[in-house]
Order: C-alpha cells, then sequence, then structure tokens
C-alpha cells in the first residue's frame, strides 16, 4: 500500500466533513454540549424512572380535573401548625388570640426575621421597611412605611395580624411563612422601626446594596 | 488458509466490521449520557414567564415563590395567587397572564412543564440541601439570567456523588439572590464568600461514607438551625430507600 497518494478534489469536502464529525463528537464526550431542546430527554431504557405514583404537582388522570392536589375538605388542619383562623376584618380577636408571642426575640431569631423580611417583604418595602422596593419601583402600589409613628403603636399581633391575614392589597403570606417565621418577621419590623427611630444602632443589612 | 487474496478480503472485513461496531459502541453510550440527552431540555411553559425579569431584573429571591422550599423535599412550583398577588394590580390585563388569570379564577390549573425530574427511585430533598446553605444554582444554574429555563446539569447518579464526594470543588454557597439562611446569617457575621468545609468536615473517614455534620438547636419551635455544608453521604440507602 502506496503511503503517498494523489490529493484529489473531493478529498477537501471529506476532509471538512471528517474533521466537523470528530469535533462534533469531541465536544459532545467532553460534556460541552451546548445546544437546547424543546423535547422532553430521550430514554432508551425507562428502568424505573417513572413510577405509578402521583409525585408532588403532578397531573393526575385518576381526578377528573387532573389535579393530584386536592382541595382538603372544610375544618381541615394542617399537620404542622395550624390554620390561620381570623379574617382580614377579625383584628380585635386576633389581638387577643395571638397577644403572647411565642418565643423571645433572640439575636438569632432577629437574624432569621431578617432573613425573611429581605425575602418575602422586601420586594414591596423595601429592606429598610419604607415602602420603595424594587417592585414599587416599577408600578406597583407603594405600600405605607413601616417605620412611621402609626405603625410603631401597633400591637405585636397587630403586626402579625397583618402578615398572617393581609391588609387591602397585601395578600395572606401565611400559606408562605409559617407562625414561627412570621413572628421571626414582627420582631425584625420592631428593629426596623426602633432602629428608623434613632434608638438603636444602624445595622448592617444582609443585601449588600440598595436596589434603586 | 484461503488463497492470499480472499485472506485479505477477510481480514479487511473483519477490521472494518470491529471498527464500525466499536466507534457505534462508543458513539451510542456516551451520545446517550444524560448529559447530551438531558442537559439543555428547554421546553416552552404555557405562560411565558422570565425569570431573567423577575429575579434578574427586579431582584425577586428564589424562596418568595418557591417558598416552602426550604421546609420539604419538593420545590413547589408558585401557586397562582402567588402570581396575582402582584399582578392583580400590575400588568393586570396582559394577554401573556390571560391563563394565569383564567386558572385564578376557575381553579383550574395551570399546567407548567417540569423541567428537572430525577428518577422516582431517588429520595431528593431540597430542604436538607438548602439548610447547609447550598446554593439553588449549584444543581440549577444562573436561573435569574435564563428567559425560559432549562436544564444545566445531568442530574445523573455520577454528578450527584462528584459533589457528595468532593463539594468543596463544586457548591456554590448561598447567594443573597436565593434568600437562604445561612450559618453566617444566624452568627450575625457579614456573608463569607466560601463554604467553610474544613469546619464541618470530621477528621476520620466514617464506614460507608456516612459523613455527619453538627447541627445545632433549631432557632426558634419549627425553625431548624442552619448548617455548614460538607462531605455528602455516599452509601446506597442515603438516597434509594
Amino acid at each position: 500500500m502506496a503511503l503517498r497518494r494523489t490529493l484529489r478534489w473531493w478529498h477537501i469536502p471529506l476532509g471538512v466533513v471528517g474533521g466537523a464529525f470528530v469535533v462534533f463528537w469531541v465536544l459532545v464526550l467532553a460534556g460541552q454540549k451546548t445546544w437546547f431542546s424543546e423535547q422532553p430527554p430521550l430514554q432508551i431504557i425507562a428502568d424505573m424512572d417513572d413510577q405509578f405514583r402521583v409525585d408532588p404537582q403532578e397531573s393526575s388522570r385518576f381526578f377528573p380535573d387532573r389535579r393530584s392536589f386536592r382541595t382538603p375538605p372544610e375544618h381541615t388542619i394542617p399537620r404542622n401548625g395550624r390554620a390561620y383562623p381570623f379574617g382580614q376584618a377579625e383584628l380585635a380577636q386576633a389581638e387577643q388570640a395571638f397577644s403572647q408571642p411565642p418565643f423571645p426575640a433572640t439575636p438569632v431569631v432577629l437574624s432569621y426575621g431578617r432573613n425573611r423580611f429581605e425575602a418575602f417583604c422586601s420586594p414591596c418595602h423595601g429592606v429598610d421597611g419604607k415602602g420603595n422596593g424594587p417592585v414599587v419601583q416599577r408600578g406597583f402600589v407603594p405600600p405605607p412605611d413601616l417605620t412611621r409613628p402609626e405603625a410603631r403603636a401597633y400591637s405585636d399581633a397587630r403586626l402579625f395580624h397583618v402578615i398572617s391575614a393581609g391588609q387591602n392589597i397585601m395578600p395572606s403570606y401565611a400559606g408562605k411563612l409559617t407562625e414561627s417565621e412570621r413572628w421571626a418577621v414582627v420582631y425584625y419590623i420592631r428593629q426596623l422601626q426602633q432602629q428608623a427611630a434613632g434608638t438603636q444602632a444602624a445595622l448592617l443589612p444582609h443585601s449588600s446594596q440598595q436596589r434603586q | 488458509m484461503f488463497t492470499p487474496s480472499l485472506d485479505r478480503r477477510i481480514k479487511q472485513v473483519t477490521l472494518w466490521t470491529l471498527g464500525t461496531v466499536l466507534t457505534a459502541a462508543v458513539v451510542t453510550y456516551f451520545g446517550m449520557h444524560n448529559r447530551v440527552t438531558d442537559v439543555g431540555y428547554r421546553p416552552q411553559q404555557p405562560v411565558p414567564f422570565s425569570h431573567k425579569l423577575h429575579v434578574g431584573q427586579l431582584g425577586i429571591k428564589c424562596v418568595y415563590c418557591h417558598a416552602g422550599v426550604e421546609r420539604s423535599a419538593h420545590a413547589p412550583v408558585p401557586t397562582v395567587s402567588t402570581c396575582m398577588g402582584c399582578h392583580l394590580v400590575v400588568k393586570a390585563e396582559s394577554p401573556r397572564l390571560a391563563l394565569v388569570r383564567e386558572a385564578y379564577e376557575t381553579g383550574k390549573p395551570l399546567e407548567w412543564r417540569r423541567v428537572h425530574k430525577l428518577p422516582d427511585y431517588v429520595h431528593f430533598s431540597h430542604a436538607r440541601h438548602i439548610r447547609a446553605g447550598i446554593d439553588c444554582a449549584s444543581c440549577h444554574g444562573p436561573v435569574e439570567r435564563m428567559g425560559v429555563v432549562s436544564q444545566v446539569a445531568p442530574l445523573s447518579m455520577g454528578w450527584c456523588l462528584d459533589c457528595h464526594r468532593n463539594p468543596e470543588k463544586f457548591i456554590i454557597p448561598a447567594r443573597e439572590i436565593s434568600g437562604i439562611f445561612t450559618v453566617a446569617q444566624a452568627q450575625g457575621q457579614p456573608e463569607k464568600p466560601t463554604a467553610t468545609l474544613a469546619e464541618s468536615r470530621p477528621v476520620t473517614a466514617p464506614p460507608y461514607g456516612l459523613w455527619q455534620t453538627p447541627v445545632s438547636a433549631p432557632i426558634a419551635p419549627g425553625i431548624p438551625a442552619p448548617k455548614l455544608p460538607g462531605r455528602g453521604p455516599e452509601t446506597c440507602s442515603a438516597c434509594h430507600y
């Protein structure tokens, strides 16, 4: 077999195609796949990847409306904690029922409250509670200043009630925050109020920047 | 054995067949790997929701909508009332939100398409990974930069174990945008950029790769304390039980 062969014209496209093939598979094998697909991942052998059960939030053909998350029957109570029993207007009952916070405001509770506040409240209320969050700056209705004197005079139970039941256009956060988490937020709002009133040294917020 | 020309022919055919079969086997095996088939799955969702806008630009944290991810194994897709919490007011008439409004009014569920799916025989818990301060982006990639969410990690067993064995190489520590409560926050320290893995790792390797991380007392009733990330377990029953 002669080592030296004549180069023919069709060797050039052949080389290009062959080279592209090699580069393609080298990239695939190196895990550098960068293309996207709308098709679900291909499975040659499904093993037991998809078992005969309903995963959380999956659709289910068992029920006519295909919802696997069923609406609980009336008077159902959650296993962990309890449903918030009061409506928005039932402030007086709430103040009576939740007059005593269940645990004291230790530094770690305040720290946790700050984390929850910055995650769940600051989009509207702002990291300082003054009602100037990033969502408000994009045109949402600005909420009232949490650090104003009237709000400072609210009882802990009232703040807890507003978080739990909602107020005006603010929805209830009882589904997002557990009862303990809501109390931690109440404590942190108190701290923000003291801070705004100048009765406590300024805190270092977790958020590295105040969004403008 | 046969005539010289037939001998040569047999050799040629055998070599070519072997080569072809081997190439096909390699290409099929690696071409069917999760990182080829699963990574890059980017389904169109019924509602054109953009994480780029809501997370990247507005700075709404992951846990705001996916609330409950810190408490449960499953990372919940937000309820329609979460969307309508803002969109009753903002862009209330937008045609892009027609399906959301319909779901809100009629109770007919919005059928989002699932992007990340582990096999059903894997018991993955979001709660315990988040509690160790592992950022969402460690597995889900920079979602805050995605207009349409796509899968960035193969979610294969080898990929899981890579991180369980050498977390310091792969973990992205909790970022501000995720809203995860970290040990640094609990101790009132400013955020540290890197996880202090050495502090949480025991000195001698326990049997079966069952690394234990010290866990402090709960912050308050129902609020578990965060912990430092350590090595993940490597025993089979940690994930397959």
